[in-house]
């Protein structure tokens, strides 16, 4: 997909510019796309990449510049606009009504009619069963979007542009939530698309992917056009310099050499959780984290690495399992208590479970640790100064503590989120997917920050679905697969297996060997 | 003590690279406490209004007394509504648990002579009674509040009426020689119209409703905005589950605000009865709507999670001047259902955040002036 | 938490219960009574419990039925202001065959139907208080809200010789009660030029709603002489208005409804916050012995219009010992 492209123009974005109140998110950006490319838009979270997408899907209706879709000046300022001229977007959030068929999803305000203006659902239904197959997906197009699993619900996405004869589609961070083989997938249709001439603009942080999918890339940096490469003989290292505008040294500041000779901070043994809506189960689950140890938790989507950090935080009740922690026995409650007893979460997804996103950082930041600073009433002078320390410590990116958390970019939220964290100064971190969704810049002061938190003696466990991320940051990896553990790595192989990728994607995918053993079990 | 938090800010900020004026940064932090600006705006409009039209007869302490203490009962009913909506939840039941407050005062106090410093915490203790029933039909039954406060409205004004047998009770009781009993003058203070307390402090002085209104009012912005209780409800109502994960126990602050919601919905009951001097079985009918309307016209939003206790109270005041002024104008009743109706429309249009921002957008694009920062307040 | 659950469920459970019970109702099965004597059912649908005046109607209907040995009231059905709810409650009283059917109407219109429909039933209809637009009923016994609009307009009249400023407080303004108290008093007041009705509002029978209305008109008018209110609750609330700002003694107060109960007009013409109120007959009496005579066979009147008695200081003791109804029904 690398050859030079020199087929016609239809996006031309010239000078857009875009303000928000207090905020100059966008000015003088540039883009360019021609039909059947892959362009990709990169960019630290924050630097404009969305309010960019939204201006051309008509969601912000103003803007300053010229948007030229097909050499023709295109006013876009509403969703329909942007319908009308063929451009489609799949948002990161996936747009989509639950408890509606997937033929209803994909022609939703326009359903076709009958003679008598009825719906026409057999007419719906067929043309939804050829867009499906034409993804390759094999799905009933009476099927509720529920029922599908988000991989499935990314194609019918697309299946929803197709469907509105789109010639422009853009893609936020399609592969955040899928893993390997579904991402594969996502690619062949993305190929097929641009051999129908169809123009992809795709978001994305893994430059990995990148390589493997662009044509060309376009660089953002804090709401500024900085350039645009063709991905073929550009490297990674040059895009990272263009993101972050100063050469990145070592992505993982973690120096060799396995830590973690404190004492056991956590220690289970045979936990286990019963299944429920949307929660896998889990099977016996034995692990210890030391003291200034980092263990990482792999394994792929559904493995139950995030059961097992929510039931260690008291999120869900095992059904089984015995906890100790620092010697004395714990037995998961509450969050409330978990925190009590030096546990603290940073949750798989911010916005939903950790951040108020309506409130201001101060309250967000000093929310769990809110009792340190509380006699009759809260101190506000002593919480301000706490979390003012955090928030120059974590260099939150923030117009002040007062600023509304929501305004804020996804890397600055997940700082926040830290920030309330380290605020109950906890033992023990269990983080999930500490670095999804966030740019290149703040994913290594976050990791710089759990070096040094795992200097300072606090034990970590650490969820993440990038393995080299993992292997980098890891002392240790236990690796899940259907709510058993199948695997165990370590940075130091005197200790036993070092971790590598393939290894630890084999024990991953060790599905048969999980099954065998239930039906030895049985 | 804000003179140091101002500078850490300046601090932070600076060192983030934005430099806001000292005077806008004051100005937002206290916003927050003090509510919408649009509020205000609002009540100058009604205030000049009543000036304009009646002057000295609008603008006189009589009249203002009066004008507050004619919505007291349901002043004090909206800053527990206030407290549940800002968890994400509703409370229809209040009205009702005014009418049983009020019914239960008059009953104690005809019936069993009993003073008001025995009858006031017994009708608050009912209230809460039924606002825990609330709590825990929202949280342990897992209802959605509206339905769970509809039903409560119902079960409530059942009893009252069944209580009661349907007929009211008069809280003026008389001895042989024709003068109220001291109790009955006690309780008939609580609420009768007239200068009877702060005389002197606050000019010829107001009478209790509106006194309990203005104390209650404090009270509970003091704990919303000064306590963990108070942040923890924000949080709940902004977001549940971040909430719960940050240590915060959704269950208990849920109970709390409806028992408190009940609390104070019983303790508006005997005010209601003294106000009118008797308890009537369909006392508070529809006062709960009354109630969500000035929390609503105070900027409290029905999805949770923002709103003031001050900002309810300027809605309060917003809707009974409006009606007084009205009434001094001999405004029709229909056109007065009319505009109170458009009043709150406009106040839930005006209150969107960035709502100048975007109206005045158009207007930037005519003159071509680049958008100013941060007017969005 | 579930075992916190279940003994709560039983607690509203048994709290419910215990209220069902409370109304003592006798069972509605009761055809034949004992002593093989032919006992006569009566069902009765009432528009609204929840106001004083129709609350004290039931009371009175009661305890002139339990005067008759034979005569059996079944559990009065409330129609809660609604006049949907009010027609399936006539039809329940038609499918039980009743001997005799009471209503009050919620609103002419609907009630229409309904009350045919018993007609055509061959069940005897008494309409109480409302009318309804057919001829296809018994008896018709109800008070003349006309008539006693016009007694209170004398009344004021009488009490401002040399004319005076009046306001008037009015129940809910579509109420038909509203409409005729209105107008009677108008009609009357005609009498005297110089008397002017300066300001009127709707109070929704309510005695809280008329007392903000009532300090709005104290701050506007520097003199008013009477107030006129449609029931006593209004009158009362805007005499607590005045008293606060000690204009009541300038002010004269006349009331309608007259109830004997502690609360009511009587009462507050005894102790003089009422200058006056006109007694609404509640009808009950005469509808108990209506429907006596009815099931006996004899013949009652088409139309039996009630007249009022002016309640005035001098004959309110011995009008409220006349109907007071507490000591005489138990609950």
């Amino acid at each position: 997909m690398t050859q030079p492209v020199t087929r016609e123009v239809v996006l031309r974005m010239r000078g857009i510019g875009k303000s928000f109140p207090g905020v100059r998110a966008l000015s003088g950006v540039d883009l360019t796309v021609h039909a059947g490319e892959v362009a990709a838009l990169l960019g630290e979270n924050g630097a404009g990449k969305s309010t960019l997408m939204n201006v051309l899907a008509g969601v912000h209706g103003d803007y300053d510049g010229v948007i030229e879709v097909g050499g023709d000046e295109a006013a876009i300022h509403s969703p329909k606009d942007a319908a009308r001229h063929g451009i489609a977007m799949i948002h990161q959030e996936l747009n989509l009504v639950p408890d509606l068929s997937i033929a209803d999803n994909i022609f939703l305000g326009r359903e076709p009619r009958t003679r008598w203006g009825t719906r026409d659902r057999s007419a719906a239904h067929a043309r939804t069963a050829e867009l499906l197959a034409g993804l390759g997906l094999r799905l009933s197009p009476r099927r509720l979007v529920r029922s599908c699993r988000i991989a499935e619900q990314q194609l019918i996405e697309v299946a929803k542009a197709l469907s509105n004869n789109v010639r422009i589609l853009v893609m936020d961070e399609p592969t955040s939530a899928l893993a390997d083989a579904e991402v594969q997938r996502l690619f062949e249709v993305i190929r097929d698309l641009t051999g129908r001439g169809v123009a992809v603009i795709y978001i994305s942080h893994r430059l990995e992917e990148l390589e493997e999918i662009a044509d060309s890339v376009t660089v953002l940096r804090d709401g500024a056009y900085i350039g645009r490469r063709d991905m073929a003989g550009t490297t990674r290292a040059e895009l990272i310099q263009m993101m972050v505008g100063r050469p990145l040294g070592d992505l993982f500041p973690r120096e060799s050499g396995e830590h973690g000779g404190g004492d056991v901070r956590l220690r289970v043994e045979g936990l286990s959780l019963r299944a429920e809506a949307g929660r896998t189960a889990l099977h016996d689950v034995d692990l210890t984290v030391r003291a200034g140890e980092i263990v990482g938790l792999a394994g792929l989507m559904g493995a139950g690495r995030t059961e097992v950090l929510e039931t260690l935080y008291g999120a869900h009740r095992p059904s089984a399992g015995r906890i100790e922690l620092d010697g004395r026995p714990y037995r998961p409650r509450s969050p409330r208590y978990a925190i009590r007893r030096g546990l603290a979460l940073v949750a798989e997804d911010r916005k939903a479970q950790s951040l108020v996103l309506g409130n201001t950082v101060a309250f967000n930041a000093s929310l769990a640790a809110l009792g340190r600073y509380t006699r009759l009433f809260v101190d506000r002078r002593r919480e301000r100064a706490a979390v003012a320390g955090q928030v120059r410590d974590l260099r939150v990116k923030t117009p002040g503590l007062n600023a509304t958390v929501r305004n804020l970019s996804g890397g600055n939220q997940q700082k926040v989120v830290l920030a309330k964290c380290l605020l109950t100064e906890p033992a023990l971190l269990l983080m999930d997917e500490p670095t999804r969704g966030i740019d290149v810049g703040a994913k290594a002061e976050i990791h710089a920050l759990m070096s040094r938190l795992a200097a300072n003696g606090t034990a970590l466990l650490v969820v993440s679905s990038e393995l080299p991320e993992l292997i980098a940051m890891c002392d240790r990896i236990l690796v899940l697969c259907e709510g058993r553990l199948t695997g165990e790595f370590h940075r130091d192989p005197a200790h036993g297996p070092p971790a590598n990728q393939e290894d630890i994607l084999a024990a991953a995918m060790a599905r048969q060997a999980v099954l065998d053993q239930e039906t030895a079990d049985a | 003590m804000p003179d140091q938090t101002a500078t850490e800010e300046e601090t932070v900020a600076a060192e983030t690279g934005g430099s806001p004026p000292r005077l806008r940064t004051r100005m937002r932090r206290l916003l927050p406490v003090l509510g919408s600006l649009q509020g205000y705006i609002g009540l100058i409009l009604v205030i000049v209004l009543g000036l304009a039209t009646k002057g000295e007869v609008f603008w006189n302490q009589t009249n203002l007394t009066n004008a507050v203490g004619a919505f007291a009962s349901r002043g004090i009913l909206a800053v527990g509504v206030t407290l549940v909506i800002l968890t994400g939840g509703i409370d229809l039941s209040v009205g009702s648990i005014l009418g049983i407050g009020s019914m239960v005062s008059a009953m104690m106090l005809v019936h069993h002579n009993m003073t008001p410093w025995e009858i006031v915490p017994i009708c608050m203790l009912v209230g809460a009674f039924f606002g825990l029933c609330n709590g825990v039909g929202t949280t342990w039954l897992r209802i959605q509040s509206f339905v769970m406060t509809l039903a409560m409205l119902s079960v409530v004004r059942g009893l009252d009426r069944q209580y009661s047998n349907n007929v009211s009770v008069g809280t003026q009781v008389v001895n042989d020689q024709g003068h109220l009993t001291p109790h009955s003058a006690q309780f008939q203070d609580l609420g009768t119209p007239g200068h009877n307390v702060l005389t002197g402090v606050l000019g010829q002085g107001v009478y209790y409703p509106v006194l309990a209104l203005v104390v209650v009012c404090v009270v509970f912005q003091l704990i919303l905005s000064k306590t963990r209780f108070g942040r923890h409800v924000y949080a709940v109502g902004g977001n549940a589950t971040a909430a719960r994960l940050s240590g915060v126990n959704v269950t208990a602050v849920t109970i709390t605000v409806f028992v408190l919601s009940g609390l104070l919905a019983g303790f508006a009951g005997p005010i209601d009865a003294a106000y009118s001097a008797s308890a009537d079985p369909l006392a508070g009918t529809s006062y709960e709507l009354d109630a969500i309307a000035a929390a609503v016209i105070g900027g409290t939003s029905l999805a949770g999670g923002r709103g003031t206790i001050v900002g309810t109270f300027v809605g309060a005041l917003i809707l009974t001047l409006l009606d007084n002024v009205l009434g001094l104008n001999a405004v029709s009743d229909n056109w007065q259902l009319v505009i109170k109706g458009l009043i709150v429309v406009a106040a839930v249009v005006l209150q969107r955040p960035g709502f100048f921002a975007a109206a005045l957008t158009p207007v930037r694009r005519l003159i071509g002036s680049s958008p100013r920062e941060g007017d969005e307040k | 938490m579930k075992s916190l659950i279940r003994p709560l469920v039983a607690v509203v459970a048994v709290v419910t219960l215990a209220a069902g019970c409370a109304s003592k109702a006798p069972s509605a099965s009761g055809g034949s009574g004992a002593g093989g004597k032919k006992q006569f059912v009566v069902g009765y649908s009432q528009s609204n419990n929840a106001e004083p005046y129709r609350a004290q109607l039931n009371l009175q209907l009661e305890y002139f039925m339990k005067q008759h040995p034979d005569m059996k009231l079944l559990p009065i059905a409330d129609a809660h202001q609604s006049s949907a709810t009010q027609v399936s409650q006539v039809q329940n009283f038609i499918q039980q065959k009743v001997d005799v059917l009471i209503v009050s109407p919620n609103e002419p219109a609907p009630l229409t139907a309904a009350v045919q429909q018993a007609c055509q039933a061959k069940i005897p209809v008494i309409i109480l208080d409302r009318s309804v637009n057919t001829d296809c009923y018994t008896s018709f016994i109800g008070g003349d809200n006309y008539e006693i609009g016009k007694l209170a307009g004398q009344e004021a009249v009488k009490q401002l010789p040399n004319g005076g400023n009046v306001v008037e407080l009015r129940g809910i303004m579509s109420d038909q009660p509203q409409i005729d108290r209105d107008k009677g008093f108008r009609d009357a007041v005609k009498a005297n030029p110089k008397i002017k009705i300066v300001a009127d509002r709707e109070a929704k029978w309510l005695k809280d709603s008329a007392v903000p209305i009532m300090q709005q008109w104290l701050s506007k008018y520097p003199k008013i002489d009477l107030v006129y209110g449609h029931n006593d609750p209004m009158t009362l609330g805007a005499y607590l208005a005045a008293k606060a700002q000690h204009r009541e003694s300038q002010i004269k107060f006349i009331g309608i409804d007259g109830l004997a109960i502690p609360d009511g007009g009587i009462r507050a013409v005894q102790l003089g916050e009422l200058t006056s109120t006109f007694v609404y007959p509640t009808c009950a009496k005469e509808a108990a012995d209506t429907a006596y005579a009815i099931a006996h066979g004899q013949q009652v009147g088409k139309k039996q219009v009630l007249h009022t008695t002016q309640v005035t200081k001098e004959n309110a003791a011995q009008l409220y010992k006349q109907y007071d109804m507490s000591g005489k029904i138990s609950g």
